[in-house]
């Protein structure tokens, strides 16, 4: 033995290190500790939901509320003029802070909409005396004037570019708020009356978005660019924190009080009636004291604080689905979960595409009539050798909605007997298209197909290249061209620079001009027609269908539009998604994450127990 | 002094050097935040304004210039995404890593100490072999990994249930320990294999040298060999892997902890920042962290001389 052996030092250091450790680490504790002590007292009877959202947003200011997670909490903290009825199905349009609907010209042109009596903005030092002053038309027109003001940053001014008189004018002279616009006017505080250039019908669909809601100007000149972090608005919800792993709204106690009632947001008593929203009739939301949003991107995170009982909604992670679900279509859940929680699927606003780029000669547009026709037969060759089948069973877990053409099954005039679906696969037809057009394994274009790195959208270009080798596409003229960020995805596609590239594409409104746009000639990059897809009798169609109302008519020209994008085949299309959606039983709600998206927020509420409405904590 | 000025005066040739490397990279590879900006049907002039906004068309050395300058005056501007001046987020973030980190980077090193001097002790017996076999071990189990299984084991009804999966509301000692445990203990797993390995290592070679054998055969004890003899000579070593992981503590955090446990510090500030092309956040935290590591290695370089007076 040596004389090391012969004592245990180590526990000697090992508790001084300790002791260390502890005082070093209490005394980075307390300023590391969250300011916000809380009343815990009052707070622990109130009611609380808890929601998770797989994303985050990085501004509150609606005029960046570009993405889903933003929109949620836009149309929480502020009023917007219109929104969708709670639970009629298809989607409805809905007065919020408007109303009634909008009046309109005969022409289509004014629009005239009036806004609710005695709302009123939060409390917040931006006013005189820290005291909420009455919403006012005024405030709708300068909120719609921020969007068009560089300094602003905004997202969403697309929504009204070239459509209302003196908008765009109202920019290209410097963006001059004390500048009137002519189209954009509050005719007193309470009327506001919008003139458009050419009809435009989606227009009360605009302002349902997180964009069009309603900001006070004292608040932005206060808050200055920290405004983004300072929401000042007058919607159900005030913002208590916010930060990159969390937000808490509060109930604005000011929000003014409107009964709830079944009949107006379309209840269905026989896909509904097991959710007890008949408690909610002729009480006034927002139900909620608290609502508490996680911004968990990673699945298992999220789903293991889920199963912890911390959050009330999840989004079910596609790798969960085997464990929660014993019927896919329609979702059923595993008998513990059923006992505890509910489920829908719910369809989602939109659909995933592989556009072609057409202005790339390879695969595109030629200048050579002949070889114009080739790269046709090419593009067509290449979607009929695509399973989706088999990329919905793999990546979507079989429930995904797949469809042909650019009219997904949320918007109102898709027709599911147009096209063939799910779109078939013709292995035999392609590679003859392929052979008939002179092409073969030598003269074929190399493939270059455009992501942002993961491991599933690797997974998705390796199905891909599997896909097309069935047809004789030499593996190694499928190329990926990565991007560390979608931003830099962005910038290429954008610019023209990548030759097949997925969009997932979110619809703004249940109206598939929506997503005709995103053909038309006029909107290619850096536009929306991220398929620089050109076609004249399109065109032609798109501008004869602008202007007009809800038809059968403007539904049979949608639909032979999304006929000729199937025709020349400019995009591997598609998929829409349908998310599973899994909620506590405990409350009475039906989330949504399609059109009424976070307008539901309001109508969340504790399921009852004799005696009304009660908290859940 | 003279000896601490010519450290401050290379550090600040070191800052700048550093500052314009990775300025250069962040300018001309990292993400452009202005596709992100742009609205979904963006013109060429919408796309110009916003990159005017983005101030990505101002020359390159009035942007560095402008950035050195800030950092020197600690006006680090405003986020590109919230307008939240980043001054503040940085307070409002670094103190939430600190405490989130701190208790599983000391813990990490003192049981790293600890096992590396026992395995040192023991060397080539059966508790080496142990300490080896657990150290490799640790060593090759994905972070991930271990942060899921830890969350199952600890805080679902699949496991004990005993912590939070996710949040921060930290009020008092007893939250914080609730908020703290399961994190610290992920990343004292995940550190400590490396730390026993790497300490081991260190205490093995100084325990072979002359001058311990000398003290031995003095009579010397055990304890005193160990704590006077080779733990003190092994400190240089041993400070060195210590102070520059402080930095990286501070300013980057752990991406990854934060965001599995849902903690808002900096480095989930950091990561979104570089994934949104945020370079006002992204500045800042380079420039900081650079500036971390030079202050620290002066630092360094006094305590050598406080720890071993051979050095000159």
């Amino acid at each position: 033995m040596t004389c090391w052996g012969k004592l245990n030092p180590v526990n000697a250091l090992i508790k001084s290190l300790l002791l260390l450790c502890v005082s070093i680490a209490s005394m980075v504790m307390l300023p590391g500790c969250d300011s916000q002590r809380k009343n815990d007292a009052a707070e622990s009877s109130a009611s609380v939901y808890h929601h998770s959202m797989d994303g985050a947003p990085s501004s509150l200011d609606p005029a960046q509320a570009s993405s889903i997670y933003a929109n949620f909490l836009a149309v929480n903290l502020y009023d917007t003029l219109y929104r969708y009825k709670y639970l009629a199905r298809p989607y409805e349009l809905e007065p919020n802070l408007a109303d009634g609907l909008p009046e309109v010209s005969a022409d289509g042109l004014i629009y005239t909409i009036h806004i609710k009596p005695g709302v009123h903005f939060i409390d917040d030092p931006a006013f005189p005396g820290d005291k909420g002053r009455a919403v006012r038309a005024e405030d709708f027109v300068y909120s719609i004037k921020r969007q068009f003001d560089p300094a602003t940053r905004a997202q969403g001014a697309w929504l009204w570019q070239g459509r209302i008189v003196g908008l765009d004018e109202w920019k290209e002279s410097g963006s001059d708020y004390e500048q009137e616009v002519p189209g954009l006017k509050a005719l007193d505080d309470r009327t506001l009356q919008i003139q458009l250039v050419s009809p435009f019908p989606q227009l009360t669909h605009t302002l349902t978005q997180g964009f069009s809601a309603i900001v006070p100007r004292e608040a932005v000149d206060h808050y200055g660019q920290e405004f983004a972090i300072h929401p000042v608005g007058s919607g159900p919800y005030r913002l208590q924190t916010f930060n990159s792993a969390s937000a808490v709204l509060v109930r604005n106690i000011r929000f003014r009080q409107e009964p709830f009632s079944l009949q107006t947001e379309g209840f269905d008593p026989a896909s509904q009636g097991h959710l007890g929203l008949e408690q909610l009739e002729g009480q006034a939301a927002p139900f909620m004291d608290r609502v508490e949003i996680e911004f968990v991107a990673e699945d298992a995170a999220r789903w293991n604080s889920f199963i912890a009982g911390e959050l009330d909604f999840i989004k079910v992670p596609v790798s969960q689905f085997d464990q929660v679900l014993v019927n896919r279509d329609p979702p059923a859940l595993n008998a513990a979960l059923a006992e505890n929680y509910h489920v829908i699927a719910n369809l989602e606003s939109g659909f995933v595409h592989t556009d072609f780029n057409m202005d790339d000669p390879r695969i595109g547009y030629h200048p050579d009539p002949e070889l114009n026709i080739r790269n046709r037969a090419l593009r067509c060759a290449i979607i009929e050798a695509f399973d989706w089948q088999k990329r919905n069973e793999i990546f979507y877990y079989g429930i995904g909605y797949v469809f042909d053409g650019i009219i997904p099954p949320a918007a109102p005039e898709f027709d599911s007997q147009q096209t063939r679906v799910p779109p078939a696969r013709d292995l035999e037809h392609a590679r003859n298209l392929l052979t008939e057009h002179g092409w073969n394994a030598e003269n074929l274009p190399v493939l270059e197909y455009g992501f942002t790195f993961s491991v599933t959208e690797r997974q998705m270009f390796e199905q891909l290249r599997s896909f097309l080798g069935e047809i004789g596409y030499p593996q190694e003229k499928i190329k990926p061209l990565t991007f560390p960020t979608y931003g830099e995805y962005a910038r290429a596609y954008l610019n023209r620079e990548v030759m097949l590239m997925t969009i997932g594409w979110t619809m703004d409104y249940p109206d598939a001009e929506n997503t005709v746009q995103l053909f038309y000639g006029p909107n290619a990059s850096p536009g929306s027609n991220t398929a620089n897809y050109n076609n004249s009798r399109f065109n032609q169609l798109y501008r004869e269908s602008s202007g007009m109302q809800p038809s059968a008519e403007r539904t049979a020209i949608y639909r032979e539009m999304n006929q000729i994008v199937i025709d020349d085949c400019a995009t591997i299309s598609g998929v829409s998604r349908r998310l599973i959606l899994l909620w506590n039983r405990d409350l009475a709600v039906l989330p949504d994450r399609s059109f009424v998206g976070g307008f539901f927020f309001r109508f969340v509420a504790p399921r009852s127990h004799p005696g009304g409405l009660q908290a859940t904590e | 002094m003279r000896y601490v000025l010519s450290k401050i005066a290379h550090g600040l040739l070191l800052v700048l050097g550093v500052t314009l490397i990775s300025f250069i990279l962040m300018v001309w590879f990292g993400p452009d935040q202005t596709y992100t900006l742009v609205g979904k049907n963006a013109n060429p002039q919408q796309i110009a304004e916003v990159r005017h906004e983005l101030g990505y068309d101002q020359p390159f050395a009035k942007r560095y210039a402008d950035y050195v300058a800030q950092l020197f005056t600690l006006n680090l501007g405003a986020s590109n995404s919230s307008g939240e001046p980043v001054s503040r987020i940085l307070k409002r973030t670094v103190p939430v890593t600190l405490a989130l980190m701190l208790p599983g980077f000391i813990l990490g090193n003192v049981l790293g100490i600890a096992l590396g001097l026992t395995a040192a002790q023991h060397r080539g017996r059966w508790t080496d072999h142990l300490i080896n076999g657990f150290s490799v071990t640790g060593m090759s189990l994905s972070f991930l990994v271990i942060i899921i299984v830890l969350q199952v084991l600890l805080s679902t009804p699949y496991g004990l249930n005993l912590f939070p999966v996710r949040g921060w509301q930290v009020n008092d000692p007893g939250s914080y320990l609730k908020y703290v445990t399961v994190p610290t203990l992920s990343l004292i797993l995940v550190t400590l294999g490396y730390n026993t390995r790497f300490y081991r290592a260190v205490f093995v070679e100084e325990s072979g040298k002359d001058h311990i054998r000398t003290a031995r055969a003095c009579g010397a004890s055990a304890a005193a060999i160990l704590w006077k003899h080779v733990l003190k000579n092994s400190l240089v070593p041993v400070m060195t892997r210590i102070m520059f992981s402080i930095p990286l503590i501070v300013i980057s955090g752990s991406l990854l902890i934060e965001s599995y446990f849902g903690i808002p510090g900096i480095g989930k500030v950091t990561f979104d920042a570089i994934t949104s092309g945020d370079q006002p956040v992204l500045k800042a935290v380079v420039g900081l962290t650079a500036v971390a590591f030079v202050l620290i290695q002066i630092l360094t370089d006094l305590l050598y001389r406080l720890v071993d007076p051979r050095i000159s």
